[in-house]
């Protein structure tokens, strides 16, 4: 990692730790500064990122978080049974405009399934869902069109919302760019690297800005950088006050996310995250 | 209309860039008429019609293939199922016709004296017949080897089945072979108008088939409850 993506890496993780925006940008700079002018490696000088943040943010606070705003999404008894085998069994979430919520479990314990019927894909056996406002949803893998271009995406899902095609290329583009990816290339999908294509999904779904986001573990492929990214945008997405739902096998990032809600079956493990809502107990 | 044209538009460019699995696909029709060349053109005509609605189907089905994961999120970014399959369908017939030119062209450079109306018709009624055809297989079957598989039954059965026979009526491709008749050993009206007729009707239901299938797996489910923002 060079002083660079160093420096990256705290931005990111100020932001995730809601450090006030201007103290953020504050701490960034000084820093960048001491570097260019004592030099050194940053991991010498300041210790690896998240440490260093972690000392700003017991140095200086964190600017208070918005308060989360009315329900967006509410998933009530939600069951699904393939066959004589149960899925989900009453699994239940709330999630709140400004709030993410983290769906977590064991392979096959019906994550994505949970996801699809919230999305609306599929149907239940039993339970109902109730989204206030716009829907975007990222599957875990497909969902782009092999042959087209990236730009011809965000034009296809721009012309669902009726935006014009100069626009909704804009809006893709620069959703992009949040991930790290410069999108305006002359790159038919299936030629993307797995990772990019994913960034394509996700960018895809965040283009209709949606009031509920449902994303089923879209960061598959992610490098470091595009994985902080990704985390970094989900944070602004919540500030702005979107509902996001993310399906999730990795744990240590359950400190960035306001609801946990695991799928897990009781008989399988004994731990039950913080924040647990529904779920098969 | 403007979802429509953008679905019918990406159709296009998708099939377009599909270039090797294009030129194999021309390369049936073109087979097709070179091989009964010598024998008998009325029978080299209606392979060839045969050859461009097996064409078209093939692309309809790769297409409606391709598009079963996309489509539930195009359907959550504001489309309606009627958008998504007519777009389709739209930009299917789009491409049967533009490959549908140099086989018209083909037996008038070829010499071949026959009603060159009535070989347009039976063509137009082959490419609109086979989107629709191929859409329905791709709805109904989720992978292009089965599909394709289906689509080859269907034409062996269109090229062996006795046209005479009231049987044939309800293959899918019998009005451009009918028209095809019309065409080559200038029959009465009655080839033409029948030719037209069935290729009207199967494309209708064809269509109805295609709009039945979309409308069901895209449809709102009821345990959904959208409420606006408040």
């Amino acid at each position: 990692m060079n002083a660079d993506d160093w420096l990256r890496t705290l931005t990111a993780e100020l932001h995730q730790r809601r450090v006030a925006a201007d103290a953020a940008r504050h701490v960034v700079a000084e820093a960048a500064t001491h570097l260019r002018e004592g030099g050194g490696d940053p991991w010498v000088v300041f210790g690896p990122p998240q440490q260093y943040a972690g000392a700003v943010v017991e140095s200086i606070g964190t600017a208070p978080g918005p308060r989360p705003g009315p329900v967006r999404l509410h998933a009530a008894g939600i069951t699904k049974r393939y066959g004589r085998r149960t899925v989900l069994h009453d699994a239940t979430l709330t999630v709140r405009a400004g709030q993410i919520a983290a769906v977590i479990g064991a392979n096959g314990c019906g994550k994505s399934t949970f996801l699809r019927i919230c999305a609306g894909l599929m149907s239940p056996d039993a339970g109902e869902v109730t989204v206030s406002g716009r829907l975007g949803y990222c599957p875990q893998s497909g969902g782009t069109a092999d042959f087209l271009l990236a730009d011809e995406h965000f034009v296809l899902v721009g012309a669902g919302q009726g935006v014009a095609r100069g626009p909704a290329r804009r809006a893709g583009r620069a959703a992009a760019r949040q991930l790290g990816w410069e999108a305006g290339g002359d790159v038919q999908a299936r030629h993307l690297s797995g990772g990019t294509r994913q960034k394509l999904n996700l960018t895809m779904s965040t283009l209709s800005a949606p009031d509920v986001l449902l994303l089923d573990e879209p960061y598959q492929g992610f490098d470091q950088g595009t994985y902080v990214n990704f985390w970094d945008q989900l944070s602004r997405l919540r500030d702005a006050g979107t509902a996001v739902v993310v399906v999730t096998h990795l744990l240590n990032q359950l400190d960035r996310v306001d609801i946990v809600l695991d799928l897990t079956p009781a008989r399988e493990t004994g731990w039950h995250a913080p924040g647990i809502q529904g779920g098969r107990q | 209309m403007n979802r429509i044209v953008t679905v019918a538009e990406m159709t296009v460019r998708e099939l377009l860039r599909r270039r090797g699995v294009l030129l194999l696909l021309l390369l049936m029709p073109l087979t097709f008429y070179l091989i009964r060349r010598d024998a008998y053109l009325g029978q080299s005509v209606r392979s060839l019609l045969l050859g461009v609605g097996w064409a078209v189907s093939t692309a309809a089905l790769f297409a409606t293939t391709a598009a079963r994961e996309l489509e539930p999120r195009l359907r959550l970014s504001g489309y309606r199922p009627h958008h998504l399959y007519l777009g389709r369908m739209l930009g299917l017939w789009t491409v049967g016709l533009v490959i549908s030119v140099p086989f018209f062209l083909l037996p008038m450079i070829d010499g071949a004296d026959l009603r060159y109306g009535g070989l347009a018709a039976a063509m137009l009624c082959s490419v609109a017949v086979a989107a629709p055809f191929g859409m329905l297989i791709g709805a109904l079957l989720p992978r292009e080897l089965e599909g394709t598989l289906l689509l080859l039954t269907v034409v062996t059965v269109q090229m062996l089945i006795n046209p005479a026979g009231s049987g044939a009526k309800l293959t899918p491709f019998w009005s451009s072979r009918e028209i095809a008749t019309w065409t080559v050993d200038n029959t009465d009206q009655g080839y033409l108008s029948r030719g037209l007729l069935h290729g009207f009707v199967v494309t209708a239901l064809l269509a109805l088939g295609v709009a039945a299938v979309a409308s069901v797996r895209l449809r709102r489910r009821r345990h959904l409850r959208h409420l606006p923002v408040g």
